[in-house]
């Protein structure tokens, strides 16, 4: 995919197989001492805040995202807003989109919405998909892990950005956020998966594994009691930085047109229809941009503070 | 070693299959009626069907894509259009065959990803390899820095700040227009430096990351220790005994990265207006040209394959480990 | 008839839709001092940067506002456009004829003579055959996809297949290598403007098969096509066959044309205002909303060109659909559309007028009313709000528009959302793929309740206008115009008896009182007369825009100021 980075890269850096697993209050005391993310939690606080209470912060700005302003737009220079910053005032406080004078803070903050939820649930089945299959191909080997490794190869071939383009434009408007969530996990899993795979492939071979076995445990429990803890930092790392790829992917499928429907705000979709006004209304591209990018940044930074946590974890 | 290979080769025939197919089948599903589009505005239903029986769109599904995959070695004849081998499908909206479309536009897009890949190769590689050796100095930390803002800014934020600094306020640049090498070896290359600087940040970046982590990994590795205790020089352990490891790692993703952009940067084309497999890819899907969405997705997917190939006979070459348990 | 597109509003990278008819040629023309319509000298090329490419070069099968520009400069027809602004231009003068047709037989036969001195680019002498050749070609199924003009009014066995498969077509006769008869259906007293359609451009007998036109055009203009690479560039240069003398209406000063096509709008707009090297002796489309404030400086004042596209945009309601059945619900929702704030989505005042009636200020005989008038246009609730009441709707209720995926349009469709929603009328904007819009709205059983489209008028006539969009027995299963599926007993008559008047200018009145006929039932709402704003190279000259092809820059007619540069 060429709008970002693929979990390929993340993979293959050091991923962590020896050593007991690098507990949870570990990597949070650690994070919480370090400065920079302290300021990228906080930062990604604020952003999931915005996300979750989007109506009421709405009715404290005083403006909806679909409502159109025109009083604040120059209709007679193609829509431009009136007044310096792209109509920054005391009403509109990060100033309005030009020719509907729709107010920017609210869309900023409903795209929150669009965004994280769209990620979220997209990390959230490809964690899913991932491990589940990832775990399945590497215990049980043999014709299982033939048929899913081929698809898995099938589905890497594919030009990814391409297809879901093309998808995404052919389907009615429909369920829009979902098909995007669907077609975006769907052709993320199989790097989860791969990880995945060759690590259980490792410990299955494991001596405590082998001592569950022997003491009656079935496979059921064996892959979910002794193999799954195990992968735990891998799964913590490989989904703190899938977030920003998939933030980064439906922001890019936004900008070429195929992501969320009109009305509805996002901000890959702002920063597309605020390219041609960058000379006379900058603002209207600065804003959703550093909001953008500084969600996927705050997030590969914290991804990027974990996984050197718990690599330092199994160092020791 | 001769007979993993063709194992391979094989795999690769297999798969591009299974991509065709399955390109096939959700685009038969989703596009719309090819006989309506040639049809034009003034259409009756009559005129509909004798297209479709031309087109042999009535045909069940398995027998159109098999005769798909015959025009492919054969050629093919679309009514009184003709299109030859290999054929991999005729767009009725520019009445051209979709191969001829293709290889007009590859060039464009196989320079696109050389110069590229030159450029964040050097870039990438070279920044990350300093940054390990340097770790911790005022230098890592900064380029680091620098890596992290690059990775997280999307690319086409960057093309378009970089084509307005630098074409419309600045005016260092002329808007690219990407003639032929031959016919204006200047114009040629102002015309890809921005894309190439566009494509080659993203990913220099990530390179400088990743081969930072690498090469600091293996600096720590026991061997390197012993080399060391052993009184080698820092550059000579470097050189001789630490590179390869670090970076055959990178060399599997470079394989895979160089592979997928050689099927069209899409956004990067589109942005700067070159007219590269990326850009008729997106042309395509906004007419709904399903012939050449098919044929490019089956170009990229086959890059990638191949592409998959490659890196994996490297890596055999470049780590003996592999070479000694696969053989 | 021709559908008009919306020039490109298009925003970066993925959105790119065909524009498929509309003039997009626009032609940048300024002198220094004599300004864009000032003398053209002789020589030099004018480049032409252009998104959307062109349709097809076979003049049988292009039918767009973007081509039949085009096709002038490289093809001529028995009659033409003149070539002048205003109603000088769109006037029918002779060009491969020595006159607008002589008829006969009550204007059932009309007998053409060739002029002398006519030549294809290959030298070969333009005959009666070839002209022949030409217009039997509308008729083959594959070939004859565009303006049917040819098809509906000359004659022919209903069996006939054009020229390569069928053979002869006896209607219309050759007596000699200078004399062309048309035989007719019926009586038709303007066909002399119907043989400036693209359809009567000669092609030498025997050539023209399958595709070899859209590649290789056979010229008979002054230009002839040396380069063509569909969606990158065409190249014209001179065609030394052609002879000025027997040319009244093309100047065709410039040696050669250069089109570059894929080019992204924001660019274009960029490259126009920067107009730096060869750009100076460019032209362009339409500018985009967002250029609108950098153009106010004087020196590119000076070279913009303005005026009215000549089309329609509106919303065609659906009166088959409940319950915009009810008349009073679709008068409630032409009441309620806030005008302004569909004009600011397209690009503000500069871009677009207020729409009132169905014919646009450029139709001869349009009366200029307000059906449903509010303040500035800004729509009137309240009244909306009775009328909707009185239908028993005043709890609102749920409609679909269709809308092209393109950013403009659904653009204005969020605007008419907003405004109908004080009424509780949820619109559900249904976005369709560009490729199959026309398709989906053109089909009775797939078009939802409504959706926003426009028209272009073959010629500024309301007979091209009205009948089209509103005669009940003109609705088709497939490639329907007629929207609203309006099927109203009076106004079909009133059409009738339109059509059978002799006096053309009492007909052209009698279509505005048609017009406002028709609005009593508001089949539609008119929303905006979108207008052409366009920037042209500093180094253009003799340009100016043409009423016959939506506003664009005549191309024969432009030229360089100074062709040295």
């Amino acid at each position: 995919m060429s709008t970002t980075p693929t979990l390929l890269e993340v993979e293959e850096v050091g991923a962590p197989t020896s050593g007991p697993p690098t507990s949870t209050q570990r990597i949070l005391t650690r994070l919480v001492h370090d400065k920079a993310a302290v300021l990228c939690l906080a930062f990604l606080l604020i952003v999931v805040l915005m996300a979750a209470f989007a109506p009421l912060i709405t009715k404290l700005s005083g403006w909806g995202p679909y409502e159109f302003d025109s009083s604040a737009v120059n209709s007679a220079l193609g829509g431009v807003p009136h007044g310096s910053l792209g109509g920054i005032s005391g009403e509109h406080w990060f100033g309005v989109e030009p020719q509907n004078g729709r107010d920017l803070f609210a869309r900023i903050v409903y795209g929150a919405r669009v965004s994280i939820t769209i990620a979220l649930s997209a990390t959230v089945l490809t964690g899913i998909l991932g491990v589940v299959l990832g775990m399945l191909a590497g215990f049980y080997r043999g014709w299982v892990d033939q048929l899913i490794s081929r698809v898995m190869d099938f589905l890497m071939a594919f030009p990814a950005l391409i297809f879901m383009i093309a998808i995404l434009s052919s389907l009615p408007a429909g369920n829009r956020p979902v098909l995007l969530v669907l077609v975006i996990s769907a052709f993320g899993w199989p790097y989860l998966a791969r990880v995945i795979r060759g690590q259980t492939m490792t410990l299955a071979n494991r001596e405590f594994v082998e001592a569950a076995r022997a003491s009656g445990a079935k496979d059921l429990a064996l892959v979910f009691r002794e193999i799954l803890p195990n992968l735990r930092s891998s799964i913590i790392v490989m989904s703190t930085l899938a977030v920003p790829g998939y933030i980064g992917t439906e922001a890019g499928l936004s900008f070429l047109g195929v992501g969320v429907t009109p009305p509805t705000a996002s901000w890959g979709q702002m920063i597309s229809s605020s390219v041609s006004w960058y000379s006379v209304d900058p603002m209207f591209f600065a804003i959703p941009g550093a909001f953008l990018f500084l969600t996927v940044l705050s997030l590969t930074v914290l991804g990027d503070k974990i996984r050197s946590v718990i690599d330092a974890g199994e160092a020791a | 070693m001769t007979r993993y290979v063709i194992g391979r080769l094989g795999g690769v025939v297999v798969i591009l299959l299974a991509v065709c197919l399955f390109t096939y089948l959700i685009f038969f599903k989703l596009s719309p009626d090819p006989a309506v589009m040639i049809c034009g505005k003034t259409c009756t239903p009559e005129r509909i069907d004798s297209i479709r029986t031309v087109l042999g769109l009535n045909q069940p599904l398995l027998t159109q894509f098999w005769e798909f995959l015959q025009g492919i070695f054969a050629g093919r004849d679309y009514g009184t259009a003709h299109c030859s081998a290999p054929c991999l499908g005729y767009s009725f909206q520019t009445n051209e065959s979709v191969w001829t479309m293709l290889t007009a536009r590859l060039p464009v897009s196989i320079t696109v990803a050389v110069g590229a890949a030159v450029l964040w190769l050097l870039a990438g590689v070279a920044g990350g390899l300093i940054s390990a050796v340097k770790q911790g100095t005022w230098w890592d930390r900064s380029a680091m820095a620098l890596a992290l803002t690059g990775v997280s800014v999307p690319n086409y934020v960057l093309a378009l700040v970089l084509q307005y600094v630098l074409v419309v306020k600045l005016q260092v640049l002329p808007f690219p227009s990407a003639p032929a090498f031959a016919d204006n070896p200047g114009l040629w290359f102002e015309s890809y430096l921005m894309p190439w600087t566009v494509l080659a940040i993203g990913y220099a970046c990530l390179y400088a990351r990743l081969t930072r982590a690498n090469v600091i990994d293996t600096l720590a590795e026991n061997f390197v220790r012993t080399a060391r205790a052993k009184g080698l020089q820092r550059s000579l352990i470097l050189r001789r005994h630490a590179l390869r490891p670090a970076l055959t790692p990178i060399t599997t993703i470079f394989g895979m990265d160089f592979a997928g952009l050689l099927g069209g940067a899409l956004i990067t084309e589109t942005v700067f207006g070159l007219n590269g497999i990326g850009k008729l890819a997106a042309d395509s899907i906004a007419k709904n040209d399903q012939p050449v969405i098919m044929a490019v997705t089956l170009l990229a997917a086959f890059f990638v394959v191949i592409g998959n190939v490659v890196v994996d006979l490297v890596y055999t070459a470049l780590d003996p480990r592999v070479r000694v348990t696969s053989a | 008839m021709k559908r008009s597109t919306m020039l490109a509003g298009l925003l970066l990278s993925g959105s790119l839709a065909l524009t498929a008819c509309s003039g997009n040629a626009t032609d940048a023309a300024k002198g220094n001092s004599a300004g864009p319509g000032g003398p053209a000298a002789t020589g030099g090329t004018v480049q032409v940067l252009a998104n959307a490419g062109f349709s097809h070069l076979d003049p049988v099968r292009g039918f767009d506002g973007g081509v039949n520009n085009f096709y002038r400069l490289i093809y001529r027809t028995l009659t033409t456009q003149g070539a002048a602004p205003g109603a000088d231009g769109t006037k029918i003068v002779p060009d491969l004829a020595t006159d607008t047709g002589k008829p006969s037989d009550g204007g059932k036969t009309w007998t053409f003579t060739l002029k002398d001195g006519v030549a294809f680019e290959t030298g070969a002498p333009i005959t009666s055959a070839d002209v022949k050749f030409g217009v039997s070609r509308a008729w083959d199924p594959e070939i004859g996809i565009g303006s049917p003009y040819a098809k509906q009014i000359i004659a022919a066995p209903a069996s006939y297949q054009g020229p390569y498969k069928t053979g002869e077509l006896p209607s219309i006769e050759t007596p000699d290598a200078k004399t062309v008869v048309f035989h007719l259906k019926k009586p038709y007293a303007d066909f002399g403007s119907v043989v400036a359609q693209n359809t009567f451009v000669p092609v030498p007998k025997g050539s023209g098969a399958g595709t070899e036109l859209d590649s290789k055009p056979i010229a008979s203009g002054p230009y002839k096509v040396s380069a063509y690479k569909p969606g990158a560039s065409l190249t014209l240069v001179r065609n030394d066959k052609w002879d000025v003398k027997t040319d009244s209406v093309r100047a065709a000063k410039p040696d050669g044309f250069q089109w570059t096509f894929g080019l992204d709008p924001a660019t274009i707009d960029e490259r126009m205002i920067a107009g730096q090297g060869t750009d100076a002796n460019a032209i362009a489309g339409t500018i985009q909303a967002a250029s609108v404030a950098r153009i106010q400086t004087p020196q590119l004042k000076q070279r913009t060109l303005s005026g009215l596209g000549g089309c329609t945009t509106y919303m065609g309601l659906n009166t088959t659909k409940k319950p915009l059945d009810d008349v009073r619900v679709r008068q409630a929702i032409n009441l309620a559309v806030n005008k302004q704030t569909v004009r600011d989505a397209v690009g503000g005042s500069t871009l677009a007028d207020l729409a009132t009636s169905i014919q646009p200020p450029t139709i001869v005989g349009r009366t200029d009313y307000n059906p449903y008038p509010s303040q500035d246009g800004k729509g009137d609730v309240e009244a909306a709000r009775k009328l909707l009441t009185e239908a028993g709707h005043a709890g609102g209720f749920t409609f679909t528009l269709d809308t092209r995926a393109q950013p403009k349009m659904q653009a204005m469709a969020v605007a008419i959302q907003q405004a109908l929603e004080p009424l509780k009328i949820a619109v559900k904007i249904n976005i369709i793929d560009t490729s199959t819009y026309y398709e989906v709205i053109g089909t009775p059983s797939q078009q939802h309740d409504a959706a926003i489209t426009g028209w272009c008028p073959d010629w500024p006539s309301g007979a091209t206008f009205l009948p089209p969009l509103f005669d009940g027995r003109n609705i088709t299963a497939k490639g329907n115009s007629n929207l609203a599926q309006l099927n109203d007993p009076g106004v079909n008559k009133k059409i009738d008896e339109i059509a059978a008047m002799k006096d053309v200018t009492a007909a052209n009145t009698a279509y505005g009182e048609l017009d406002q006929q028709i609005m009593k039932l508001a089949p539609m709402v008119p929303l905006l007369y979108e207008k052409v704003l366009m920037v042209v190279g500093s180094n253009i000259a003799g340009a100016y825009l043409h009423d016959g092809f939506s506003g664009g820059i005549d191309l024969v007619s432009v030229g360089l100021t100074d062709a040295g540069k």
